[in-house]
């Protein structure tokens, strides 16, 4: 017992990372009814507009740029997770204005969108920043290790568990206590009511494009640092996120949540005693989970289904 | 940027080759013998097919760029047997089924009669297939898989990188004497991963030590926090991975973040320099393989440094690493070949790369190289290398550890293992 | 499609004649325009496969993003079978089109009863698993170096045997199958059970009330589709002489619904024959142009979905002002609502 228990405390952490993957796919796919397979190039950009703020090397921001340079690591580091979210919630933004002929048509027409939408960004990315590997500074006071019951753990793991349950649980104050996350809760299950309640529908799907690819970026920041960072790796992003929602079930936060940590749980334990299958795990418990319960472990039935 | 202005000038230059109608239009395969009526200004084409997408994208791109400087080189001097060398590049997107394809493509339709350059192993033996088909001979610059001179090996395909098992001869002795004999496995689950943790297996238990676990890492792994904590509750004296690509840079990252590097030894395979270049040093843990570096104290070396930076002014990397390296001296030594065999006769160039042998001063290493003609796999000089804490030159990454000469670190399966054609089943051509 | 009622009961359309004759020509040509041989092999074969995923797609509105796994299992079934058990072109494809037909057949048990996102996602997660088993089970399908000298074998048709080996040779066969393929794909969408897979795509559960077996037909369509991508993937084995991992990885499964999509498989029978022919050629003219060519294939497929979703087809169909598919699968499902009350 005393051997398995660190497994199960790392896979919970893990989960809880998992679930902040998973958290921008669910808002949009809830309330836009879009798979949004841009969702990982959109958790790339956010590390790489990180990048920029806590290290802007630009020659014409002249005297300032050296002041701010100059700030201490961890003020950057701060600022960093407040402007590259909302810096990718505005490029969120734009590809909602394009996605905006989709709307109506069949569900695969979105899909699309942001299956091109990935590949541009992915390039785009390549060609500004480069094809190499990069890195992501982090202050000291959240780096390093810690000695816990005779083992090495990492402290930054556990802050970004920390940081990931944050975001879940503002997420979840956002859509129960607040009169937009009723409205995205409405919009959720029937988008039809919402149109006929008179609630503009339009700013509702900019809102909730910029929050969830906000969102993307924002786990993209928190999960850098453990994954390392290179144009490409937002692929290790977007299949989680589409699996734990499927887990979860369509349109439910509780449901990526839970789909979340059940994942971390499979991978962690199976990393620890059958390691080769750690990868297939997350498959395995999707397709056994989907075959008893046809929407997920918490899933309504969603419009996309007809 | 240059390095692409360079591949569309060499495009722009191809493209006016074939529309001046020099070169027949390809239809069908190539027969026995064929020989390209080729006047003597008719420039040499070669098929550069590093990845320029994918996983390898990177290094791809370093490899490309120690075949442009040689090649500028040679045309600095007035070409290869009075003949202008050009070049064409095709992505092959780290992927071997592109990579087949694009093989097909610079043969069959631009009619190149070299083809360079590779850095995943699946690609490689994809090139190296199509490229025995037809008789093309193919430098495989920088893929490690032991599996490329033995299992896979080929007339046409010569292999310019060190592998898998060579940098574990040049480990494995040292680290028992040094560390300890209980030993723990880290291996990549796919070939590279088995090949290169066997070869290492075989060499522990060979010199007393004893392998107490080994942890299998799917392709395509993150999150290696479970794994590590398995590592720390076997707590072994030293820790082999055989782990490869991004699965690689994720791992080192969340070693450096626990420190485990100090706590145990670890050996690792090669690291190349398009992927540490630019990183924090805690990155480098443990002990690792090199072929080359660029502060080695050997002569022509700085030069060599030098005529990097003249040529790549704006590369973000400031100094050559093993990969560029690599891709310089494979290319070098094919033009060198051409010249001594007097012809672009792909049989004559075979021959005269079968016996290459060259002098420890013209590779910059501490010890000659030679060609081993029955697995064509180049022969020379390992190095391990670690970190280099403490100096003030951040391109000052490695500390270099200590050399093997060819001998010491033979990989001695691979002459068993590969069966090669024979010089006759190989079409000829010349262009 | 544009299908003109007469066109659309015809063995060989105008438009599949066209497409015949210049497949037919092509080794004349292909050479002179700047393309090479072997390049066409690839288009002929994809066309197999795009046809064959638009029957899912296209016809039966279900989108399937996993459907490489079923392309490569036939490549690894093929040069298994020839590899392991014994040389022969035509045991060789049976095998593959077998084995790539019960592992869809398996999979579809999971995903008729699915519409949708639940379907789409579900595929992605089976395609995902059998990408997984081919990287992860070396001792049979070579890990992530695949398997490597497939043989090519002759073409054995009973008194003589000719070699396929030269490309020229081997892109004749190919074009063959696709031949046979086009035509029984054609007749089989304007069959009775391609009428019922149309009105599936329009309304499952009219279709339902009606009084099909809609799992049935979902099931039959899935299987049918994953056994020509099978076929597909053997005769892609023999051109690469190889069988790779990667076709059956979640991005090469998401290439084969963009070729179909920019094609206009959503609104004609041609959309993926064309499609395919489009990315094939411009990959290979752009990827030697710049090595951001991903780049710009992307912004383009980006603003096709955007304004003209249709796709080459569609924008074809409105340029000659045709009618499209939809006025005839309005019409099939009426037909098929009073076939169902008789």
């Amino acid at each position: 017992m005393s051997h398995i228990l660190p497994h199960l405390l790392n896979g919970l952490s893990l989960g809880l990372l998992f679930a902040l993957i998973a958290l921008g796919f669910m808002l949009i796919v809830s309330v836009m009814e879009v798979i949004n397979l841009s969702h990982g190039s959109l958790f790339a950009l956010g590390a790489y507009f990180a990048l920029v703020v806590i290290d802007p090397d630009f020659a014409w921001l002249g005297s300032f740029g050296e002041a701010y340079r100059a700030l201490p690591l961890p003020a950057r580091y701060g600022l960093a997770f407040l402007i590259a979210p909302a810096l990718v919630a505005v490029v969120g933004m734009g590809l909602e204005v394009c996605m905006r002929r989709t709307y109506g048509k069949k569900a695969e027409y979105g899909l699309l969108l942001t299956f091109g939408a990935a590949l541009v960004i992915e390039e785009t990315i390549r060609v500004l920043w480069g094809p190499s590997e990069q890195y992501l500074q982090v202050p000291r006071d959240i780096s390093g290790a810690f000695l816990f019951g005779g083992l090495i753990y990492s402290k930054y793991k556990l802050y970004a568990a920390l940081f990931a349950a944050i975001a879940i649980g503002l997420v979840w104050l956002f859509l129960e206590r607040t009169p937009y996350g009723a409205i995205i809760k409405a919009g959720a299950h029937d988008s039809e009511m919402v149109r006929a309640l008179g609630i503009n529908l339009t700013r509702l799907r900019l809102l909730v494009f910029g929050l969830g690819a906000g969102l993307a970026g924002f786990a993209g920041i928190v999960l850098t640092p453990i994954w390392g960072l290179r144009p490409h790796v937002g692929i290790d992003a977007v299949i989680p996120a589409f699996l734990i929602i499927v887990l979860g079930g369509i349109g439910s936060f509780s449901g990526a949540v839970t789909g979340g940590i059940l994942v971390g749980l499979a991978v962690g334990i199976t990393g620890a005693y059958a390691s080769d299958w750690s990868l297939l795990s997350m498959y395995l418990l999707l397709i056994a989970v989907v075959t008893v319960r046809a929407r997920g472990l918490f899933g309504k039935k969603s419009v996309l289904e007809a | 940027m240059p390095r692409m202005k360079l591949t569309r000038r060499s495009l722009l230059k191809g493209a006016g080759l074939l529309s001046a109608g020099t070169a027949v239009t390809f239809m069908g395969p190539w027969r026995h013998n064929r020989v390209y009526a080729a006047a003597s200004d008719k420039p040499i084409l070669i098929g550069l097919t590093s990845d320029a997408s994918g996983q390898y994208a990177n290094s791809g791109a370093s490899d490309r760029r120690g075949m442009l400087m040689a090649i500028a080189e040679f045309n600095d001097r007035g070409g290869v047997l009075g003949r202008m060398v050009e070049t064409l590049h095709v992505d092959t997107e780290t992927t071997p089924a592109t990579g087949s394809r694009a093989a097909e493509r610079l043969i069959s339709r631009n009619e190149c009669a070299f083809l360079i350059g590779a850095v995943s192993s699946g690609v490689a033996n994809a090139i190296s297939q199509v490229a025995q088909k037809y008789g093309t001979v193919y430098l495989n610059t920088n893929s490690s898989s032991p599996t490329e001179s033995g299992k896979n090996c080929h007339r046409v395909k010569f292999v310019w990188d060190g592998n898998g098992t060579n940098f574990a001869q040049a480990a494995v002795k040292n680290a028992i004497n040094a560390y300890g004999t209980k030993w723990m496995l880290m291996t990549n689950d796919y070939v590279w991963g088995h090949n290169t943790s066997a070869a290492t297996r075989t060499l522990v238990e060979q010199y007393g030590g004893e392998i107490t676990d080994e942890i299998l890492v799917p392709q395509g792994t993150r999150d290696f926090s479970a794994m590590l904590l398995k590592v720390q509750q076997g707590s072994p004296q030293v820790v082999a991975a055989a782990v490869g690509g991004d699965d690689q840079k994720a791992m080192r990252q969340q070693v450096a973040e626990l420190g485990l590097g100090e706590s145990m030894a670890w050996i690792n395979n090669q690291q190349d320099w398009p992927d540490v270049y630019g990183l924090p040093l805690e990155n480098l843990f443990g002990v690792f393989g090199t072929t080359w570096y660029w502060k080695l104290d050997l002569p022509g070396v700085a030069e060599f440094v030098q005529r990097y930076q003249a040529a790549y002014p704006d590369t973000r990397m400031r100094v050559p690493g093993n990969v560029f390296y690599n891709g310089y001296m494979a290319t070098r030594e094919l033009l060198s070949a051409v010249e001594r065999a007097g012809s672009t006769n792909n049989r004559k160039v075979i021959q005269e790369l079968e016996g290459l042998k060259v002098s420890a001063q013209d590779r910059m290493q501490h010890h000659d190289a030679w060609m081993n003609p029955a697995t064509h796999q180049m022969q020379q000089t390992i190095y391990l290398a670690t970190a280099n804490s403490g100096t003030g030159d951040a391109d000052d990454m490695f500390r270099m550890l200590s050399q093997s000469s060819p001998e010491e670190i033979r990989d001695t399966g691979a002459d068993a293992a590969c069966m090669m054609e024979s010089l006759d089943e190989t079409p000829s051509y010349e262009m | 499609m544009a299908p003109r009622q007469s066109f659309a009961g015809r063995w060989v359309p105008g438009e599949m004649a066209l497409l015949f004759v210049l497949m037919a020509t092509l080794p004349l040509w292909i050479g002179p325009v700047g393309l090479y041989q072997y390049l066409g092999i690839e288009i002929a074969i994809w066309m197999i496969y795009g046809l064959g995923y638009n029957l899912l797609l296209g016809y039966s509105g279900l989108p399937s993003f996993g459907h490489g796994a079923f392309f490569g299992i036939g490549a690894y079934a093929f040069g298994l079978f020839q590899l392991r058990v014994f040389e022969s072109l035509w045991l060789g494809m049976v095998c593959a089109v077998v084995a790539a037909a019960v592992a869809g057949a398996f999979v579809a048990c999971f995903l008729s009863h699915r519409r949708g996102i639940y379907f789409a996602l579900l595929t992605i997660a089976f395609g995902q698993v059998f990408w997984f088993v081919s990287i992860k089970w070396h001792a049979v399908t070579g890990g992530e170096d695949g398997l490597l000298n497939i043989p090519r074998p002759a073409l054995e048709l009973g008194v003589i045997s000719p070699a396929l080996s030269t490309n020229a040779d081997f892109f004749y066969f190919v074009l063959f199958v696709l031949a046979v393929v086009t035509v029984l794909l054609w007749r089989l969408v304007h069959s009775p059970f391609g009428k019922v897979l149309q009105a599936i795509r329009q309304n499952e559960e009219r279709a339902r009330f009606v009084g099909y077996n809609v799992w049935l037909f979902k099931w039959a369509a899935f299987t049918l589709s994953a056994a020509i991508a099978g076929l597909a993937g053997s005769l892609f084995s023999m051109a690469q002489q190889s069988a790779y991992p990667d076709v059956m990885s979640l991005h090469a499964s998401g290439i084969i619904v963009m070729m179909t999509l920019i094609g206009g498989g959503f609104v004609s029978f041609w959309g993926p024959v064309i499609g395919v022919a489009v990315y094939f050629v411009a990959r290979d003219v752009l990827g030697t142009l710049t090595e951001t060519w991903l780049l710009w294939f992307g912004l383009v497929f980006v603003l096709a979905v955007i304004f003209k979703p249709e796709g080459i087809a569609g924008a074809w169909q409105e340029f000659t002002g045709a009618k499209g598919r939809h006025a005839l699968a309005r019409r099939a499902m009426a037909g098929l609502i009073s076939a169902g009350r008789k």
